[in-house]
Parts: C-alpha cells; sequence; structure tokens
C-alpha cells in the first residue's frame, strides 16, 4: 500500500486486524489502496460493466411493466425498441438530473453487440439468442432473484408486498392481464397466492431496473472523466459515488405494469419507496454480500454447517467470491464476466495480455478486477451511511470520532472471514 | 400563538425546510395538526448535503415528506422530557436516538436552539438532516 492514513490526533491507532484500512477509510479513503494501477483498473471495468448494465436495466423494466404475466415468456429478453430507444432519466438532454453526459437511449456499443453478437455478423436475432450470443440477462435475474429471496433485509418494501392494498393492486393488474383468458383466469381463481407472488417477484424486476438504471450513467460518466484525466485517484472514484448515492437517494422505487395501454400502479410512487432505502441498500446486503452458493460450482453439506443456518450470515457475494472456481459456464458471476468482456477498453485488455496466462485466463482476471470494483462500491456505500447516519471526518468532538471509528470497524468485521478478499485486493499481484 | 410553520417562516434561516414542507404537501398538517415535535434542519444543515439531494426530494413530494415526517414525533417533547428516553418514534416509523447530555444531540446532529413553543407544538432547532437507518 502506498497510501498514507491521515491519523486523527485525537484518536489512538485502531487495534483493529484491518487497522491500515480503517486508518485509511477515516481519512476519507476507500477499502482499496489508491494506486494509479487500482484507478485504471476499477474504472476500466466499471465501464465494461455500464454497457451490458444499459440493456440489463432496460429488459428488467421491459419484463416487469409488458412482459408482465406472460406464462410463456420466451421472448421476455427480445426488450422492444421502445425500452432500448426509453431515456435513462439520468443521461441526456432531458434528464431529470444529468449524471452522465452522453445521450439517453441504448449505448451504442450495445445495441453494436445486439446486433452483431461474438459472430460479428448481423444474423437474425433468433440465431443469436439460440446461440446465446448476447447479453446474459439471467445474471441480471440472478440479482434480482437474491434480493427476492432475502427478504430480511427490505423490511418496509416487503412488508407492503405482503399488504391488502398490494394484493387488491395486482389483482386488478392480474385480471386485466389474462382478460379473454379463461383457463389463466381459472387457475388464478385456484391458485391465487401463486400468482401473487410472481407479481411479486416482478417488482423486484422493477426495483433492480429502477436501480440500475442510475447506476450504469454513473459508471459511464467515471469511465468519461478519467479518459479525460479529471478523475485520478481512488478516493475521487469513491467520492463521485458517494455523491451520486446522496444525490438519487430519494428518487421513487416503483412497479408500473401496461396492458392494453392503460398504466396499472401496482407499486405507486406515492408509497414513497426511496432508491436508497428499498433499492441500493438490499441490493448491496443481497448481492455484494450474501447472494447463495453457486450450483455447479463446489459442493457444500449443510448438515455439517457448511451453509449457514441464518441466511443473514451467507456471504457468497463478490466480495468473499474465489473468482477462480467461480469462473464455471453458465453460472451467475461468469456471465457477468462473459458480458464485460464484450465492453473491455483497449487498456485493460493490454493490461491482462501481460498478466497471468493472457487472454486464457482474462475472465478470471476481470473478475478479479471487477472483484476490487467493487470494494470501491462498497467502500463509497461505508462512507455514504457513516456521512448519512453519523459524522464528518474531521468532526471536533472525539465521542464522535469514536463513534465513526466503531462504524467503520464493524463495517469490516464482516471481512475477518476467511473467504473474504479484503486482504488479497490490497496486493497489487493479487490478479 | 403561532403555528410550526408561522414560526419556520417568519424566522430567518428556514426557508429551506419550508419549501421542503411545502413541496411535500405537509403544510396544513403541520400548521393545524399536531400536536408535534419538530426537529428542524436549518439552511446550512440542507447545504451539508450533497448537490441534487435535496432537488431530488423537491421532484418526488412522497419521498421527501417520508424524510420530513422522520423529523417529526407525536406529541409535546421539551428537551427536558427527552432525558430518560434513548429513543423517540418518528411519524415515518423509524426510532430516533436521543441524548441530552452532555450535549442535546438528535440522531447525528446537534440541536442548536431547543423547546420553541408552538401553538400545536414545539420545535428543536438542529444543524443536520436526519435519516433513517
Amino acid at each position: 500500500m502506498n497510501d498514507t492514513a491521515v491519523l486523527s490526533p485525537t484518536l489512538s491507532p485502531s487495534t483493529h486486524e484491518f487497522s491500515e484500512v480503517i486508518h485509511r477509510l477515516e481519512a476519507g479513503g476507500s477499502m482499496l489502496p489508491d494506486t494509479p494501477e487500482n484507478l485504471k483498473q476499477i474504472i476500466g471495468i466499471y465501464k465494461a460493466y455500464a454497457v451490458p448494465m444499459d440493456f440489463y436495466w432496460r429488459d428488467l423494466l421491459y419484463i416487469a411493466e409488458k412482459v408482465f404475466l406472460n406464462p410463456l415468456p420466451a421472448f421476455k429478453y427480445f426488450i422492444s425498441d421502445k425500452y432500448l430507444d426509453r431515456p435513462n432519466a439520468y443521461a441526456g438532454d432531458g434528464a431529470d438530473l444529468r449524471i452522465w453526459r452522453g445521450e439517453a437511449d441504448a449505448h451504442p456499443e450495445l445495441r453494436d453487440f445486439m446486433a452483431k453478437g461474438e459472430f460479428n455478423r448481423k444474423l437474425p436475432k433468433l440465431f443469436h439468442h439460440l446461440w446465446h450470443d448476447r447479453v446474459n440477462m439471467e445474471f441480471a435475474e440472478a440479482c434480482m432473484e437474491a434480493m427476492l429471496w432475502h427478504e430480511d433485509i427490505n423490511p418496509q418494501f416487503n412488508a407492503y408486498l405482503d399488504g391488502d392494498e398490494y394484493k387488491q393492486n395486482s389483482d386488478l393488474a392480474i385480471r386485466a392481464y389474462f382478460k379473454g383468458n379463461p383457463l389463466m383466469l381459472g387457475l388464478y381463481k385456484l391458485f391465487p397466492d401463486m400468482f401473487l407472488e410472481q407479481v411479486k417477484k416482478l417488482s423486484y424486476y422493477a426495483n433492480l431496473g429502477l436501480f440500475w438504471e442510475v447506476m450504469a450513467p454513473v459508471f459511464f460518466e467515471m469511465s468519461d472523466l478519467y479518459d479525460e484525466g479529471k478523475m485520478t485517484t481512488v478516493p475521487e472514484a469513491m467520492d463521485f459515488l458517494v455523491n451520486g448515492i446522496f444525490a438519487v437517494a430519494g428518487r421513487p422505487i416503483f412497479h408500473h405494469a401496461y396492458i392494453d395501454g392503460k398504466c396499472y400502479e401496482i407499486i405507486p410512487k406515492s408509497q414513497g419507496f426511496t432508491w436508497l432505502y428499498e433499492a441500493a441498500l438490499p441490493y448491496v446486503e443481497a448481492v455484494f454480500y450474501r447472494t447463495a452458493p453457486f450450483r455447479g460450482t463446489k459442493s457444500y453439506n449443510a448438515q455439517a454447517g457448511q451453509v449457514p443456518s441464518d441466511q443473514k450470515d451467507f456471504h457468497y457475494g463478490i466480495l468473499y467470491a474465489d473468482v477462480f472456481p467461480v469462473g464455471s459456464a453458465g453460472i451467475p458471476p461468469t456471465l457477468l464476466m462473459q458480458d464485460m468482456l464484450h465492453f473491455l477498453p483497449d487498456y485493460l485488455i493490454e493490461d491482462y495480455q501481460q498478466h497471468g496466462r493472457g487472454e486464457d485466463d482474462i475472465l478470471i482476471q476481470l473478475g478479479i478486477t471487477f472483484q476490487r470494483s467493487m470494494y470501491n462500491v462498497t467502500s463509497a456505500v461505508i462512507q455514504a451511511l457513516r456521512a448519512a447516519l453519523l459524522y464528518p471526518l474531521d468532526d471536533p468532538n472525539p465521542d464522535h470520532l469514536k463513534a465513526n471509528r466503531q462504524f467503520f470497524e464493524q463495517q469490516i468485521d464482516r471481512f475477518k472471514r476467511p473467504e473474504a478478499r479484503l486482504r488479497d485486493v490490497q496486493d497489487q499481484s493479487y490478479r | 400563538m403561532p403555528s410550526i410553520v408561522d414560526i419556520a417562516v417568519q424566522n430567518d434561516g428556514f426557508s429551506t425546510l419550508v419549501a421542503a414542507v411545502q413541496a411535500a404537501g405537509l403544510v396544513e398538517v403541520l400548521a393545524t395538526g399536531g400536536p408535534f415535535t419538530v426537529f428542524a434542519p436549518n439552511d446550512d444543515a440542507f447545504a451539508k448535503l450533497p448537490p441534487g439531494t435535496v432537488q431530488t426530494l423537491v421532484d418526488n413530494p412522497p419521498q421527501l415528506a417520508r424524510i420530513l415526517k422522520f423529523h417529526v414525533v407525536s406529541g409535546i417533547w421539551h428537551k427536558d422530557d427527552m432525558a430518560q428516553q434513548a429513543t423517540l418514534t418518528s411519524l415515518e416509523g423509524s426510532p430516533i436516538p436521543i441524548r441530552t447530555e452532555p450535549i442535546f444531540e438528535v440522531k447525528n446532529s446537534t440541536v442548536l436552539a431547543a423547546d420553541i413553543i408552538a401553538s400545536n407544538g414545539i420545535i428543536h432547532v438542529i444543524d443536520n438532516v436526519i435519516l433513517m437507518g
């Protein structure tokens, strides 16, 4: 580590196992050391992540709003032009709040890939789909399912999904969607809870879509600032994320479905759900920290206690991932790595060619880069929570600084377990 | 005696709060409802939030109302009444941690002026916008 932590004169040094990281956070830094190499890696991967994310958020909303309860959703990944053209609320001239200076419709690199795929030839969409030469939307769905399954982390949102108002709103939408379809309406009458559960899942599609609609332009803007030489340190990259988190914290999280040209407000905006509380924080907890063991990577014996009995102790997210065995075909993290591979900036490709096994293990290398970058995003979340709930880093009151210290140490305690990669990402040779 | 809203409008330093209360559609309830205890962030408190934060909230009244309701407690709570309370439950539903000693603090804000009596409640001026969590 070559960054120097500035210790507060009023606090004695931390005795935490990761005291160096604690001191760095107290000095306004990130869990990731501030090196030019780290900055290059995280910004490069943010850009490679933002392009498929531009597809994920559009398709998540397309499924939540238009595909809805289609019992045979074979074409749910065949996003309509309307959703590809749909203006991102945080990019373009008509933005609510312009985060990215680029255009609001689907990113040109995404459109190009959707048309040609890895084949680099324009073929019928169905061919690209069946050959799996496309954006791996299954990754986005796996993230959504993690949020749905870890229900304890989103209490107000889930309380609403379990309430009578939500049931009534869903009922109206279900009846409208299956109007004139006696078979499905009959099944609904027989198994109403099954249909309601599917609508709840679709509400999480909307939740995650609205969350990622923000993150894609944030990452595009960071990449542009880096390319322009205006983002020069890891803490600057983290601070950009912190400011972004605050700026959009109050964005409504809602679920509207469009059936026969009519809007059904399944979760109305007036419910008061916010991007920060009902989407961003649950997302980080469910996806970065917890998720679930991925089938096909490693066998776990639950009876031998190899899987925690309590969901809150799950630790299968990117912050804990051993990227090498995880890098198996078909599982969600590898699907994302494959997606990011298509949009890497040249400087990262050159970097990977010079390390490890060059292009042969490029998915592993970029997976580890992604892990580094998510330690930086998590740092931004930790600093944003500290700023929102605790005290400034230069607060003159020693009790306040102690409270900040305690908060940072509690957060970093989660990385004491052996699977955590916090120690690894301190070292540049971890690739 | 002036209401909670009247006091905020008539005193300098609360223009952001007044604008927020108006945007959230809470003027009437804070002017005539109650009694309430309001932890009122001053303009400097709102100015500490990163750029865009307040604007996004003002553009979305239900979300803004939720944040503002976190600053309001049902009933009249003087500083002395709060000495025995570790938390109060906000109208938003989340608890607000309170400390009165050695200094009067509401969550991560410090009370700049306590016990301002209104016709329908009491105001404590705070130096930070407080957030749930």
